[in-house]
């Protein structure tokens, strides 16, 4: 287990850390080179200004066919804490199953105004697993995420903000204990245990927050958040 | 834990430096809300779909400690509320409900639906 934990201990949140930290740290340079900044069009955004996200069911491109429901644990968090009313996931997932909607595409390819109008929210967040695989090798696993989220108006049904982001963990390539043989059967272990349990939630949980969060690129501040409207500088 | 590892996961010249940041403890992971056990719970209920009783408790946890700090997160009251309302507490089911619309007003029109759809499953369920 040790070996398995090794670098995907709970990476997630130093990640996340880590992306709150590039926020602060792009508010300090953004004033130096505001020119090299290729900020997403938010206009949209801004007219919208949503309070609530609706994370509806995600369509599958994988063949991981538990990828979808696995992927709905890691999403809400990074949005709520982005200042959003986030709609609870697993009871919306179970209403929208009640109602014959348990195809994620028929919900995405549906009327976003009619969806947002039952569940009387703001916005609409449809996100579509691209990738969710291991590959394995002797040496390495590599593991790769990759998700496009599409962010709706729930009045309009117009686009509001999408994003695509890919991940890809590798476990250690280089091991230093002085020891050529060691660091071989080292090596060898990680990819075992990758390959026996590729740990694909703190992937997720990373891709999710750098899509979310990520200064020029990501969501503006919601209601819930102290930046909510002063930070047009960034979204 | 081996920190550096994260660097392979993620993409961009400008991680390093994040990476070097999160190191020093620059940025305290502060979060707004308390999700405790909320995500890990939810993937093991994915996993171990017959496991709604963990689910139920591991819940319950999570709000009674988030409510001990005022950190309750959005939609967590409601989540609770629909698994009581799948183990037939309809009673409690509806107290959640309207806990969430106390609590998030973004929420009162589809927690008002959700009493309703109770109340009629209750009442038809009495029949």
């Amino acid at each position: 287990m040790s070996v398995r934990g090794h670098g995907q201990h709970e990476p997630g949140r130093p990640a996340f850390v880590g992306l709150l930290c590039a926020a602060l740290l792009a508010i300090s340079s953004a004033a130096c080179t505001p020119t090299l900044i290729d900020k997403k069009d938010y206009s949209a955004f801004r007219a919208s200004h949503p309070r609530s996200v609706l994370i509806v069911p995600v369509i599958n491109r994988s063949v991981d066919v538990d990828a979808p429901d696995y992927f709905l644990s890691t999403i809400s968090r990074v949005v709520a804490e982005r200042g959003y009313y986030v709609y609870p996931v697993n009871m919306v997932r179970g209403l929208l199953d009640d109602d014959g909607l348990s195809e994620a595409t028929l919900v995405h390819e549906g009327d976003p105004t009619r969806l947002a109008e039952i569940f009387g929210v703001d916005s609409i967040l449809y996100i579509t697993i691209e990738r969710w695989d291991a590959r394995y090798a002797v040496l390495s696993t590599t593991v790769t995420v990759e998700f496009s989220y599409l962010l709706k108006d729930g009045e309009k049904g117009n686009e509001l903000w999408r994003a695509q982001e890919l991940l890809v963990y590798q476990p250690n390539q280089t091991s230093n204990s002085g020891n050529p043989l060691a660091d071989l059967v080292a090596q060898a272990l990680v990819a075992a245990f990758t390959k026996a349990l590729p740990n694909y939630i703190p992937l997720a949980q990373q891709a999710n927050a750098a899509a979310v969060v990520r200064p020029y690129k990501g969501i503006p501040a919601g209601p819930y958040h102290g930046d909510y409207q002063q930070d047009q500088d960034r979204f | 834990m081996k920190v550096p590892t994260h660097a392979e996961v993620l993409p961009g010249a400008w991680l390093p430096l994040l990476l070097a940041l999160s190191l020093l403890g620059a940025c305290a992971p502060q979060t707004m809300y308390h999700w405790g056990k909320y995500e890990r719970s939810l993937y093991s209920y994915y996993k171990h779909p017959d496991e709604i009783v963990r689910f139920e408790e591991a819940l319950a946890g999570v709000i009674t400690k988030g409510e001990s700090l005022g950190k309750v997160p959005p939609g967590l009251y409601a989540e609770y509320g629909y698994i009581l309302m799948q183990l037939g507490e309809d009673g409690q089911a509806v107290a959640y409900f309207e806990k969430e619309k106390l609590t998030w007003p973004e929420s009162s029109g589809f927690m008002d639906r959700m009493i309703v759809a109770v109340r009629d499953q209750s009442s038809g369920g009495a029949q």
